[in-house]
């Protein structure tokens, strides 16, 4: 009986159709009431992010600050750890770290009040690639953005050890209010599946004056032992 | 109509169909392994198995390029079962390679049914602490909490497609309507302070979000990563008024609280979460390694879990190949974190887990009745 038998086409091809979707409904329930975790610091904090409950972003671990070690990744214990160090020079003074921050340091200018400030930030993955980074630099001192075929002029390749390093200067427009005109230097480190930012932001004279400095100081950025 | 119908069951009791849709799952199997470097096991299992075609994005147009794995063990199913109702029949001389072949059946549907209902979600508990939900490590959800009442959350919950998906949600429990203005699959959140980009608005009015920016990252496929997603979602109440925008992100650990037609709502978006009514306490969680090295021997949490309804209270031991069953649900001992003080447990619901098992047995006894049935006529073939 080929009409019998017709009917299992249609009901295997039912079947496979049913599958691939997934119930993306809207779920309602009640619960007993939950205590909202607590905020990563206290208010009397140095975490400028203290109550608001922003997890630190670790270049070391995955992007999921929940993310466990995974128990197939611990037979070799000599894989963890992956924070890099370095070496500042001695005018540099050293910030508290905040949640989202690595390291800080300022840098004193000649007259008081004048500063440049180094800012050491590590996110997962490459963030979006050289030409994003640059160009968000870029964008944050108002420049115009680059093409991809002008980011390999912006950028200086440097090396540090095993680690390659890209670092970018970039010079402000002059402000209209008479401020001094910015720079910055950035350099970027791809490292263990994250990418770090060492970025010195200042008056055009000071961070200038800073370059050898500061380009002495990421030669000497090596993975944490 | 008849000649149609007899081609057609003639093509597929084929067995050169057979024998291509072999060749076309080596492929897809190998295609797939190599690929696996780059998406890792949950993006290549719904790319190249779990769906009918493999696409390939071309200019952001996605083309189907190869039969995916539904779509070759669909038709090796139907080329099997149709085999067997046309070709074979039930001997005595045949019967191992019927049995093994319906073990075959039983593996595809198993599989199949695997793909469909298979829950993995994951309990994190830090020594000390009870739950009674489990989160999941693949889907996210907007949480929109009633927290009004001071016993109880009045939880809506929305999964993360409905947010990529852009649709507008109108709930009934929900006095205000949510929309998504934007929606980034994996982003990092920080303070707009720190990027120095005072100029760039900021991504949403209301809490945090108005401090904050958005930074996308490109999706990560690695087994021990997972995307973090971010949206801005404004809440429109009735005539359209806009009550605001706020960012949610699963980067942020607090939720973000407002008071609106006389309630206490709670926005947050989480790792998609499963209720049960029962909870888990981490008693106490060891890690012990082989003496003078840092080689681990051995993982164990001791729980206790107690239902709701006091109709269970006991202490279990959970360690490597040891899970716990109960409730449908199999808990199994699978990571830890904060210097050996939290376990993480994974939760598996898989209805189907028996017929692998049944089919591997099937196939196991069908294969040795065969040889059996050879070996035994080939000995009274020398003997005669």
């Amino acid at each position: 009986m080929p009409s019998r038998r017709l009917l299992l086409l249609p009901a295997l091809a039912a079947l496979l159709a049913a599958s691939g979707c997934r119930d993306a409904k809207i779920a309602t329930y009640r619960v007993p009431r939950e205590t909202p975790p607590p905020a990563a610091a206290n208010a009397q904090s140095a975490d400028p992010h203290a109550g608001l409950g922003i997890p630190p972003v670790n270049a070391a671990s995955s992007p999921a600050p929940a993310m466990p070690t995974d128990m197939a990744s611990t037979a070799v214990p000599t894989a963890s750890g992956g924070d890099l160090s370095w070496t500042t020079p001695a005018n540099w003074q050293s910030r508290a770290a905040s949640a989202m921050r690595k390291a800080t340091f300022i840098i004193p200018g000649e007259s008081a009040g004048e500063q440049a400030e180094l800012a050491v930030t590590a996110f997962p993955g490459d963030v979006g690639g050289n030409l994003a980074n640059v160009n968000r630099w870029r964008q944050q001192l108002q420049l115009a953005p680059i093409s991809a075929s002008e980011l390999d002029s912006a950028l200086t390749h440097l090396h540090a050890g095993d680690l390659h390093i890209d670092v970018a200067e970039l010079l402000g427009p002059v402000p209209a209010d008479g401020k001094p005109r910015q720079r910055v230097l950035g350099a970027i480190v791809p490292f263990n599946g994250a990418t770090w930012f060492f970025k010195l932001t200042g008056p055009d004279a000071l961070v200038s004056r800073e370059k050898s400095a500061y380009l002495a100081f990421v030669q000497t950025i090596r993975p944490s032992r | 109509m008849r000649d149609t119908w007899n081609s057609f069951v003639k093509f597929f009791i084929s067995l050169r169909v057979t024998v291509v849709l072999l060749a076309l799952s080596i492929i897809l199997i190998f295609a797939a392994t190599l690929d696996q470097v780059n998406l890792g096991i949950w993006a290549v299992q719904e790319k190249y198995f779990r769906t009918f075609f493999v696409l390939w994005d071309v200019k952001g147009f996605p083309l189907p390029v190869f039969p995916g794995g539904y779509f070759i063990g669909g038709l090796l199913l139907i080329n099997l079962v149709a085999s067997h109702v046309y070709r074979f029949k039930l001997t005595w001389k045949k019967s191992g390679i019927l049995l093994t072949h319906a073990g075959l059946i039983i593996l595809l549907v198993g599989e199949l049914l695997t793909g469909l209902w298979q829950e993995e979600f994951q309990l994190r508990l830090d020594q000390g602490q009870t739950r009674n939900y489990s989160e999941s490590y693949r889907f996210n959800e907007l949480a929109v909490v009633d927290a009004t009442d001071p016993n109880w959350d009045q939880v809506v919950a929305i999964p993360e497609e409905r947010l990529q998906q852009r649709d507008e949600i109108q709930h009934e429990r929900l006095p205000f309507r949510i929309v998504t203005r934007a929606y980034y699959p994996n982003a990092a959140v920080q303070m707009r302070e720190e990027l120095g980009n005072a100029s760039a608005p900021p991504p949403a009015t209301r809490d945090i979000g108005a401090r904050l920016a958005i930074i996308p990252i490109p999706l990560t496929y690695k087994q021990n990563e997972r995307n973090l997603p971010a949206a801005v979602i404004e809440l429109l109440g009735p005539s359209n008024v806009s009550l605001g925008t706020w960012v949610v992100s699963t980067m942020l650990v607090q939720p973000q609280t407002f008071d609106y037609a006389g309630r206490t709502w709670r926005l947050a978006m989480r790792f998609e979460r499963a209720y049960k009514p029962y909870s888990l306490t981490l008693l106490k969680f060891s890690h012990d390694r082989y003496v003078g090295t840092e080689i681990p021997k051995n993982f164990a949490s001791k729980v206790r879990l107690h239902s709701q309804d006091g109709s269970t209270d006991r202490e279990v031991l959970i360690y490597m190949n040891n899970p716990l069953r109960f409730d449908g649900l199999t808990f199994y001992q699978a990571g830890f974190d904060n210097n050996d003080t939290t376990t993480v447990l994974q939760v598996v619901r898989n209805p189907s887990w028996i017929l692998p098992y049944i089919a591997c047995a099937m196939m196991g006894i069908g294969l040795l009745i065969q040889f059996g049935i050879h070996l035994f006529a080939f000995i009274n073939k020398r003997r005669a």
